[in-house]
């Protein structure tokens, strides 16, 4: 066992409690990164996942468990019941990390293919390696990049079969889920907004787009350029700000704002 | 015999008593001319002076002493008198002293002309002439031509203030400003022209300064242009010609250039009362005025335009109050004097453009720019596209509100041709225009077939070919429709067994050509359906390929109506005419059982049965009796209607079709903006957004102005439908997606 400073050993119990890695694996991040967490995070989550060897038997019960009883899938019942044997929230954004691994091609659906495959890529195949793994899923919407992939992915996995837009609603509810992982401050003004003058389906490009517009406007909104590429929508969203006096003089005038 | 040798001194004296001779000659001393014999001895002296054989040769004595003659002549004599002279005839002295300069120069040049062949030529020594010249520019001119300049330019400032001076003496004098500098122009220009250009500066920077002040514009730019013409004068008595564009350009500057934002805007002669009082002459001056200095009219331009804009926004304004005080069966009288009007300001002030102010493109431009902005301006709820369009119907349509003659007609339909150019929404235009052409054509109430193919050559003219294509196609069809009815009655004629029952006259159009129609599955009678087959049977023995659409909306009707006093023949269109001949097999009919029975839509229904039943002739009795169709009512056949006449027409109510016109232009123009996106993508694969809107708007202007919103939520609808997609890695690119 090393004899760890103190300083160290902290980092190494921080790295431990984000990413949910083992202590091998962080103490492996650390070193390689000469001991700056930033930097660690990143090796971390570029390494690429050792291939755990998961036992297909195992994975073959796992998704008997949840499966439909009429059709070769596991649907929203066999969800719920996956969510109770891992111990979390169906509602909770982890399982949109969860489907993002698993390629899941629509919401509260999981084929064969799909859980066995994402399971497998997870190092996953057994509960106990489930409840394992959340921490690190979880741990996942930290990195820039990879809430970025999964901010995308949502757009596809959230929407209607057939549609190419996503409803409304639905759209809301995903924002209101996912910028509280980003602590974007307009998300409440941005859905009030979409309700009062919008109303209609929400385009895949105005969605991902919004992203770019919460990471790269300041708050301010002082460098917002109206005559750039922005979606029309968030030219929209702009002006509502300005007229209802949200944005004056380029500062945010919200007591009701937290921070 | 070998000749004499002269010694210098001898010689010299004999040359230097012809020299005296000559001085006592310029300065008009009692003396007799050279003879030939004299003239031939001094030029012999110097030519054996200088032939003799060294030490005897004294060719460069001699060339010394020439030069020492003129200095010698100069410093005594010559500068002396200048010098106890002043102003003005002090110029007199140098005049005549450069005079007799010049004749001193000549003979002793012939005198000593032997250098020049020789000495000089062989020693490349400046000539006998040159160093004349230049004895009398080092020792003379270098001291008097400060004072004659100044002198100069008094007198000149003196004939400014319209006083007599000699003309022919400042002539003189500037000639030695040029003849000093022997063949450059230097010293003119840098002892006398410059300094002359400060003072005529400072001269109407003062006389400006004043004017300003207290003359009216109009008065200023007849002094302006006195002047002008008066320092233009000046050259062509004495000033050198060169010096004409430079002292223009200051008296422009003084005058015109430094005043010109007070003159224009004088309160109550400026620019803007000119134009308002059409003060044609002031401003044909103004412009003679300002069209040389560069920018000079850029005011004047502009004054203009903005006021064309205040006279078109005022002829605005007052049309909307007119309208607003209408009443709603006005028909928009208010909106067709206003287009009138615009036609003659548009006539008064191309007029101006092309009489006061010579064509300059500066105008034509501040004319369209004015027309731009007040020709787009909506009065009444009407668009100007729509104005005009019914401002032409008016026209050319049969007991159209205008009385005109032919030629013009003609005249008036070209001037609006031109007024359309400065719509912005051009096809809006097209397509109310198009929607009246169809009503005139359709219901036979266009007046005259050339006019109606005049416009749309003027039309093709200015916008293109693609924008009459339709409405060339339209007037075709007509054509055509014309000759297919006639072999429709030759059919009949050769076909007895076939029998349609009543009278058919058909008009077939292209579809694509015409406005779009609703063509509504009406529950035709069983009299109509049978002479449709009939006519269906013979359209195709013309053509076999093509699908014939019936629009019983756009039809007409003669129906009997068999009243208890007298039949009456009503014309009706189709739609009422159907619902009449349920009749002929009930006397009464709710509104459902119609509805039903015709298979219309209720908006169609509401219609006719208002048309039948509220309106001027009561056809049906309504249920209850109000003016208002509702769903509830019931209706029976009026026996005891009459009138006296016997033919009667029943309209429609007038369907408000503006709503429907404007909604199918933005629908074309979602297809417009969408085609162009694509096709500049298509050629150029990857585009930046400003370069993508900016191209658009470009390829679009000629017929409607993009706005800039609705351009992007084309491109967000284009990347929903997989044709253009972001680049990756820069969110402002777009990729076309093949």
């Amino acid at each position: 066992m090393h004899k760890l400073g103190r300083g160290h050993r902290d980092k190494l119990q921080q790295f431990i409690t984000i990413t949910g890695a083992s202590e091998k694996i962080a103490l492996q991040a650390l070193k390689a990164s000469d001991w700056h967490l930033e930097g660690a995070f990143d090796f971390f989550y570029n390494q690429p996942q050792l291939k755990t060897f998961t036992d297909s038997r195992h994975l073959e019960e796992l998704y008997n468990r949840y499966k439909d009883a009429y059709v070769d899938m596991i649907l929203a019942d066999g969800i719920t019941v996956l969510c109770n044997d891992i111990q979390v929230d169906p509602q909770d954004i982890v399982m949109l990390v969860l489907s993002w691994h698993m390629k899941a091609g629509t919401m509260c659906e999981f084929s064969k293919k799909e859980f066995i495959e994402g399971l497998q890529s997870l190092g996953i195949d057994s509960l106990d390696k489930f409840r394992e793994k959340i921490p690190y899923m979880r741990s996942e919407l930290k990195d820039e990049q990879k809430f970025r992939e999964i901010y995308n992915f949502a757009f596809g996995w959230a929407k209607e079969k057939g549609q190419k837009s996503l409803a409304l609603d639905t759209a809301i509810g995903m924002w209101q889920l996912l910028f509280a992982e980003k602590q974007w401050p307009l998300v409440d003004h941005w859905c009030q907004f979409l309700q009062a003058r919008h109303n209609k389906a929400i385009s895949r490009d105005t969605w991902s787009q919004l992203l770019e517009f919460a990471k790269t406007v300041g708050s301010n909104l002082s460098d917002y350029d109206a005559e750039g590429a922005w979606p029309y929508l968030i030219d929209e969203f702009v002006e509502y700000l300005n007229e209802n006096g949200i944005i004056q003089n380029g500062l945010i005038n919200d007591s009701s704002l937290k921070w | 015999m070998e000749r004499k040798i002269i010694d210098f001194d001898q010689g010299w004296d004999y040359m230097q008593k012809g020299i005296t001779k000559l001085k006592r000659i310029l300065e008009g001393a009692p003396e007799t001319p050279f003879s030939s014999e004299e003239y031939m001895m001094l030029y012999t002296t110097i030519y054996n002076m200088c032939t003799q054989k060294p030490p005897n040769d004294f060719s460069q004595q001699l060339y010394d002493k020439y030069k020492d003659a003129f200095d010698e002549y100069i410093n005594t004599t010559v500068l002396p008198s200048l010098r106890e002279k002043h102003d003005e005839f002090m110029l007199r002295e140098l005049v005549q002293r450069w005079l007799n300069h010049k004749v001193m120069v000549r003979w002793l040049s012939r005198f000593f002309h032997y250098l020049d062949r020789y000495f000089i030529s062989r020693r490349s020594l400046a000539g006998l002439g040159a160093v004349g010249l230049t004895c009398f520019r080092d020792s003379v001119y270098m001291e008097v031509r400060v004072n004659a300049r100044k002198a100069v330019i008094a007198l000149i400032d003196k004939e400014r203030e319209g006083e007599q001076i000699d003309r022919s003496l400042l002539k003189n004098v500037l000639d030695i400003f040029v003849e000093i500098g022997m063949g450059e122009m230097d010293q003119y220009e840098q002892d006398f022209e410059v300094h002359m250009l400060e003072d005529t500066a400072d001269y109407y920077k003062s006389k400006a300064a004043n004017w300003i002040e207290i003359d009216s514009c109009p008065d200023y730019m007849l002094k302006a242009e006195d002047c002008l013409r008066r320092e233009r004068d000046r050259v062509s008595h004495y000033l050198h010609s060169s010096t004409e564009q430079k002292l223009v350009e200051k008296v422009q500057q003084e005058v015109l250039v430094i005043h010109a934002n007070q003159l224009l805007e004088k309160e109550n002669s400026g620019c803007h009362a000119l134009l308002r009082d059409d003060k044609v002459e002031d401003l044909s001056r103004m412009y003679r005025l300002y069209h040389k200095i560069p920018k000079g009219l850029d005011p004047v331009a502009n004054v203009f335009k903005q006021h064309i804009t205040a006279e078109g926004a005022a002829l605005v304004q007052q049309a909307e109050e007119a309208s607003s005080n209408q009443t709603t069966s006005g028909s928009g009288f208010q909106e067709q004097v206003l287009v009138r009007k615009f036609l003659e300001l548009h006539d008064k002030y191309m007029a101006y453009v092309n009489d006061c102010f010579m064509n300059h493109t500066l105008f034509h431009k501040a004319l369209k720019e004015a027309f731009e902005i007040f020709c787009n301006k909506t009065v009444g709820g009407s668009s100007s596209a729509e104005l005009l369009s019914t401002f032409c119907d008016n026209i050319l349509k049969k007991g159209g509100s205008e009385k005109l003659s032919d030629e013009a007609i003609e005249d008036t339909l070209e001037k609006v041709v031109k007024l359309l150019a400065y719509i912005s929404d051009k096809d809006l235009f097209a397509e109310f225009y198009r929607k009246k052409l169809a009503r005139r054509l359709l219901f036979d109430r266009s007046a005259n077939d050339d006019h109606e193919k005049c416009i749309l050559t003027k039309l093709k003219q200015q916008c293109g070919g693609q924008f009459t294509s339709k409405m060339e196609g339209m007037v075709v069809d007509l054509t055509l429709a014309r000759d297919n009815q006639l072999k429709f009655e030759e059919y009949l004629r050769d076909n007895s067994h076939v029998n349609p029952g009543i009278d058919l006259t058909v008009t077939v159009l292209t579809t694509g050509f015409w406005p779009s129609y609703k063509s509504f599955d009406l529950n035709l009678p069983s009299e109509m359906i049978r002479c449709l087959e009939v006519f269906k049977g013979f359209y195709e023995t013309r053509t076999k390929h093509r699908k014939l659409t019936w629009i019983y909306s756009l039809g007409t009707c003669h129906v009997t109506g068999k009243f208890d006093t007298k039949n009456i023949e009503l014309i009706v269109p189709t739609y009422p005419a159907a619902a009449l001949l349920l009749f002929n097999n009930a006397d009464r009919l709710s509104y459902s059982e119609i509805l039903t029975q015709l298979n219309l839509g209720h908006e169609d229904v509401v219609r006719l049965l208002h048309s039948l039943s509220c309106a001027k002739y009561k056809i049906l009795i309504k249920e209850p009796n109000n003016k208002v169709i509702s769903q509830n009512d019931i209706f029976e056949f009026n026996h005891k209607f009459t009138d006296k006449m016997r033919r009667i027409k029943i309209p429609l109510p007038p369907a408000d079709e503006r709503k429907k016109v404007i909604e199918d232009v933005d629908k074309d123009r979602r297809y417009a903006i969408d085609a162009a996106i694509v096709r500049i993508m298509k050629s150029r694969k990857i585009l930046g957004h400003q370069q993508l809107v900016l191209e658009c708007v470009e390829q679009l202007g000629r017929m409607f102005k993009p706005d800039i919103k609705a351009i992007k939520k084309r491109i967000e609808d284009l990347i929903t439908r997989d044709y253009l997609e972001r680049d990756k890695d820069n969110p402002n690119t777009f990729r076309y997606l093949a």
